[in-house]
């Protein structure tokens, strides 16, 4: 699957594509949501490590408009809960991902997106 | 003499010669092999409890996923991310354990990535199927660029070719042995080895491999027909010697410029000064593994 918590972590790897290579492009994209376990926990701890206006932009790419554009000083459940769905219940199914500096195309099939690189694009 | 293992010497390409004789290999017998690894070994599923929640992680050659839904006994607290060259495997690993799980087609050489982005990562039973030492350590860099700077962690395991005497396979130059082999010599190499897995039944996935996997004329060693319903696929390993994983790190920290050690509390060096720390290594069930962490001042 591509959801939002693995494409916050994917950089484009093009041999010299180093800056502007985050966060990928969603482009073309069906999608499918799913309900997944809630687990604070998790989100807490995960929440620091985010890169959080990618994850805003991303979402808003997806037709999803629920997330602050800053994170919140205070942490209630209903903002965990809303980060949930967008980090972990919204499915990228079929499309792609672009590169914002070098335009490279990373196509998603089924669910997963294929990173493979040719011999002379590898970095 | 066993049937089981032969050893052989890589030629030609090592991307071509991997698509030969590793990633095509399991896209064919995907669902065979998948039914028959399922269980966690103990050091992994340790490593992985010992982890706090709210990490992510990368599973660096996850085959059929089966540590994608570790720890068991506090399932969402964490996420590990799997990443293999086996589209066939990786379509497995997408349900396992009847969840959703996060799979990526790519290659353990690569980093896809934000650098340092993950908390911790494993690759287990991975690196020793590339065919090169350059990229065996290109693999190990990579897993190591893949982690926090910081704090990250990370366990690699491999195929020894000293066997646990419980094993089924003789390698040829190994020794059958319970016990950790000491290390002797930096320098020592494994051996490339094929090692045969044998399909009873003609498998549902061939449809999908590519044309030129299969334009291959009686001269490829990739299938060798046994009986009209068996075929064997040859899979290849680099089964490592004591002591060569441990040398696949020094290298590979030299080569990031890193230092190998653990944290050092000495007070006149320069911040940004980084290393990693060897925090555990040994041998276990047929492999050698061991486990890293980063650090940095």
């Amino acid at each position: 699957m591509v959801r939002l918590i693995t494409h916050n972590l994917l950089a484009c790897h093009v041999r010299g594509c180093n800056s502007n290579n985050f966060p990928l492009q969603f482009q073309d994209v069906q999608i499918g949501l799913r309900e997944a376990e809630f687990n604070p926990d998790f989100l807490r701890g995960f929440l620091p490590k985010i890169e959080w206006n990618a994850l805003v932009d991303s979402a808003r790419q997806l037709g999803d408009t629920s997330l602050p554009a800053e994170q919140p000083v205070m942490i209630d459940d209903d903002f965990l809960k809303t980060l949930h769905h967008v980090l972990l219940e919204i499915h990228v199914e079929e499309g792609a991902m672009v590169c914002p500096n070098c335009k490279h195309v990373y196509p998603i099939s089924n669910g997963i997106p294929n990173m493979l690189l040719a011999d002379h694009e590898i970095g | 003499m066993p049937s089981d293992v032969t050893t052989v010497s890589v030629s030609g390409n090592p991307d071509e010669y991997e698509d030969e004789h590793v990633h095509t290999v399991y896209d064919e017998i995907a669902g065979h092999f998948s039914s028959t690894r399922y269980k966690p070994w103990p050091i992994i599923a340790q490593f992985i409890s010992s982890l706090p929640a709210g990490w992510v992680g990368l599973d660096s050659g996850t085959g059929n996923g089966k540590y994608l839904p570790l720890p068991l006994d506090r399932p969402g607290q964490l996420w590990t991310i799997g990443l293999d060259r086996s589209i066939n495997l990786l379509r497995i690993a997408q349900t396992v354990g009847q969840k959703h799980r996060e799979v990526v087609l790519g290659n353990v050489l690569d980093v896809p990535w934000r650098r340092g982005a993950f908390d911790y990562a494993i690759s287990i039973a991975t690196i020793h199927h590339l065919s090169t030492h350059e990229r065996r350590k290109t693999a190990v860099k990579s897993l190591l660029q893949s982690i926090s700077p910081d704090y990250g962690r990370a366990l690699i395991y491999v195929w020894a070719m000293e066997q646990d005497s419980l094993s089924k396979r003789i390698i040829p130059g190994g020794q059958q042995t319970g016990e950790t082999q000491v290390v002797t010599d930096k320098d020592k190499r494994g051996v490339d080895v094929f090692v045969p897995w044998v399909l009873k039944e003609p498998s549902s996935n061939r449809s999908n491999i590519p044309a030129r996997h299969t334009s291959h004329q009686g001269t490829s060693p990739l299938t060798i027909m046994h009986e009209s319903s068996a075929k064997a696929f040859n899979r290849f390993y680099h089964m490592f010697a004591a002591g060569e994983l441990e040398q696949l790190v020094i290298e590979a920290a030299e080569d990031m410029n890193i230092q190998l050690g653990p944290k050092s509390t000495d007070s006149s060096i320069n911040a940004g000064v980084s290393g990693i720390a060897v925090v555990q290594s040994g041998w276990e069930r047929s492999n050698y593994y061991i486990e890293l962490q980063r650090w940095r001042i």
